[in-house]
């Protein structure tokens, strides 16, 4: 019983953390239909600005995250006036962010490589290796800490996108952009403002990742596929459906890995990510897509 | 000045001239970028380091190297793809080895194909030398399935019985190179891909002679694998005495040293395929504490090599290598290093940038007239492995990667056992 209580802890505290790194993924599309590929290359700029912050300050990831954010969220300002602001009205908007988002990740990628080298870092704040023993069970401190905080900044987005006049504006342009700009919502600028809250998730999620897995310039790759299937069985823009899958997958994939071996825990999610396109591609919380 | 004077005399300046520029071209294709781009960008400064310094020097009997570096992304087709650019387009004279098993494995046969000299930097497993090819010299101690052998003989040799770890896990990277270690470990057989035929059977393996059961295994994908602390717990759980972690790159066993340390496991004795890098202590700091690793170079092993033709030995690539990168190298550096240095002997001894006399000179090295480099003299056995050339043993201790066995080739440091916590 023991082992699966383990087991069972372990996914959890995995999944508070992709919660986080998927959260902003799933925003950005909910709101602009942007398929973000380069989602994760932006964590990797979050890790790295939580890993010269802490290498060269001794300043703790989880102090620089405001940090980190706010850096991130204005790279996002940057990137949408830069790249999606101009194509917003296309017809083939989604499509194209595909493809110009690609394009963005090797960009960071190649950038974060010649400005910090393809070493691998990692912070090493005390907690990260360390864990609370209760009987023979032990729940890791770093990943206990990151979920903590990642479920915290997931709420306080919740909370600002459910009670504040913005946060309906936000949620008006998810359900219906045109009705939102009949109705008086300035669109373009919810989708800048969602756009950088998204982008600067994925800083404060990078200040997380710091800590909780090495990672370097090239690293992003690996978590496009993991991050993806959240989004997807989750409901594509759906926060609160992003959040469950990351739990639910975590925990699955933990199970998985202890009763099957540690290769498949890995396939749990690409299984998730075809089973959910094929049954229910709307995923948990998304809406269904209509006939044309 | 007449002019038959001016006109021999602009001949003879353009002909000087063009001599002068005369140039060998030799390409690489390097994991930059991907999975491998740790050690790959090691290996770029290691190639680099050493062309440099032979264009410092006057070049390859007075010919200027030029060195065409392309990134593969850690992918064996582009690698592949490269390669035939290099040969075909570009018209190199010569290759360095790419970085890996798994991308040496495909690019082998291309270069095989074309008749080039393939010295390789990394690509250990057996399988890459025996296809029947006979350009292959291959520039680390041996192939990677006998790495055990120097753990096996560490035990034997340095610690007491009542102290020998009796039970092992052994956990591994699904990756080409880590695969062929393990299958030395736990005494597998060998098998070709293409034919389906056995290379080599290596029961019982070295674990096994060494009187140590195997309480637990376990494989993980090549890439995005990141539960590590539920396989820490499951190492942890099985009790073993000494722990095998055959990892891919230096950043797998960051991964799993940490997860070690955050579960708490408790063996005697650890040992890893990968971490020699100083980011490999960065990473685990005081976790690093006693794991043993091997290695086919040492900054303080006093290896005699060449370079331009002149005597360059090991402490001299230290110093260079230190003075130019602002850092110490490791031997993701310096095996690279010592294959530019076996392309350049070969390139001397064969009279010209030839690659079949380059190969035939290669071929014709032997323990008394070797390859002289970095990582101690070469010559190589009908397949392209080295010939008597043993792999050393390093561990870390205090924040130093210490050499600990052989003890017979040059002085070592004592050995941590059994290893006190992380």
């Amino acid at each position: 019983m023991a082992d699966l209580i383990q087991i069972l802890v372990l996914g959890l505290a995995l999944g508070g953390v992709y919660a986080l790194m998927g959260a902003g993924l799933s925003l950005v599309f909910g709101v602009m239909r942007i398929v973000n590929l380069a989602h994760p290359s932006l964590i990797m700029l979050g890790a790295y600005v939580a890993y010269w912050a802490f290498r060269l300050g001794g300043i703790d990831p989880m102090i620089i995250l405001p940090v980190a954010l706010v850096i991130l969220a204005a790279t996002g300002v940057l990137l949408y006036k830069l790249v999606f602001e101009r194509e917003a009205r296309s017809a083939q908007y989604s499509e194209m962010t595909v493809l110009l988002t690609f394009a963005l990740a090797m960009v960071v990628e190649g950038a974060l490589g010649t400005a910090f080298t393809n070493t691998q870092r990692v912070t090493s704040p005390d907690y990260a290796t360390d864990a609370f023993f209760i009987s023979s069970v032990f729940i890791p401190k770093g990943q206990l800490y990151a979920g903590i905080v990642s479920l915290s900044i997931i709420s306080a987005l919740a909370l600002f996108l459910k009670y504040s006049a913005f946060g309906n504006a936000i949620r008006a342009t998810t359900q219906n952009r045109d009705a939102a700009e009949l109705l008086g919502v300035n669109v373009n600028f919810v989708g800048l403002v969602s756009f950088a809250i998204g982008i600067g998730l994925a800083g404060a999620a990078g200040a997380l990742v710091s800590f909780v897995f090495s990672f370097f310039p090239a690293k992003h790759w690996e978590w496009i596929a993991v991050l993806m299937s959240l989004v997807v069985l989750g409901g594509m823009g759906s926060i609160l459906g992003t959040v469950l899958a990351a739990f639910i997958l975590s925990v699955v994939a933990a199970f998985v890995g202890f009763f099957f071996g540690a290769t498949w825990s890995t396939l749990t999610f690409f299984v998730a990510l075809f089973v959910v396109l094929l049954v229910r591609p709307q995923g948990l919380f998304g809406e269904k897509p209509e006939l044309a | 000045m007449k002019l038959s004077k001016l006109l021999a005399s602009s001949a003879i300046a353009s002909l000087v001239a063009s001599a002068a520029m005369a140039e060998i071209k030799i390409g690489t294709s390097l994991p930059l970028t991907g999975a491998f781009s740790i050690a790959g960008a090691k290996h770029e400064q290691g190639y680099k380091l050493c062309v440099d310094m032979i264009n410092e020097r006057g070049g390859i009997s007075g010919e200027q190297v030029e060195l065409i570096m392309s990134d593969n992304r850690s992918d064996p087709a582009t690698a592949i793809a490269q390669y035939e650019r290099f040969i075909n387009v570009d018209g190199v004279d010569a290759v360095f080895g790419t970085f890996s098993s798994r991308l040496t494995f495909p690019v082998a046969n291309i270069l095989a194909k074309n008749g080039f000299v393939h010295p390789i930097p990394a690509g250990g497993a057996l399988r890459i030398y025996t296809q029947g090819h006979k350009n292959l010299f291959y520039f680390q101690p041996n192939a990677a399935e006998y790495v055990g052998s120097s753990l096996q003989g560490l035990i034997a040799d340095l610690v007491d019985v009542a102290d020998r770890p009796t039970t092992a896990a052994v956990v591994s990277a699904d990756d080409f190179f880590a695969n062929a270690v393990e299958t030395g470990f736990l005494g597998k057989k060998v098998m070709d891909p293409a034919t389906g035929g056995e290379v080599a059977d290596l029961a019982p393996g070295y674990l096994a002679d060494a009187g140590i059961e195997v309480v637990y295994e376990e494989k993980w994908p090549e890439e995005g694998f990141n539960d590590w602390l539920n396989l820490a717990n499951s190492i942890k759980r099985s009790e073993a005495e000494l722990i095998v972690a055959l990892t891919a790159s230096a950043e797998e066993a960051v991964q799993l040293t940490r997860a070690l340390k955050t579960v708490r496991a408790e063996p005697k004795m650890v040992y890893y395929s990968q971490g020699t890098q100083v980011e490999f202590y960065e990473g685990t700091e005081e976790a690093s504490e006693a794991i043993l690793m091997h290695t086919s170079w040492h900054p303080d092993a006093p290896y005699e090599g060449l370079l331009g033709g002149e005597a360059f030995s090991n402490a001299d690539f230290v110093a260079e290598f230190t003075e130019r990168n602002g850092v110490a190298p490791d031997e993701d550096a310096a095996i690279p290093f010592a294959v530019c240095q076996g392309i350049e002997q070969s390139i001397i001894g064969a009279g010209e940038a030839d690659n079949d006399k380059m190969s035939e000179w290669l071929v014709a090295r032997t323990a008394d007239d070797p390859v002289r480099t970095v990582l101690g003299a070469f010559h190589w056995d009908e397949v392209g492995l080295p010939v008597g050339k043993p792999f050393m043993v390093a561990q870390w201790n205090g924040g130093e990667l210490q050499f600990v066995y052989p003890t017979d080739e040059f002085e070592t440091s004592p050995l941590t056992h059994p290893k006190q916590g992380w």
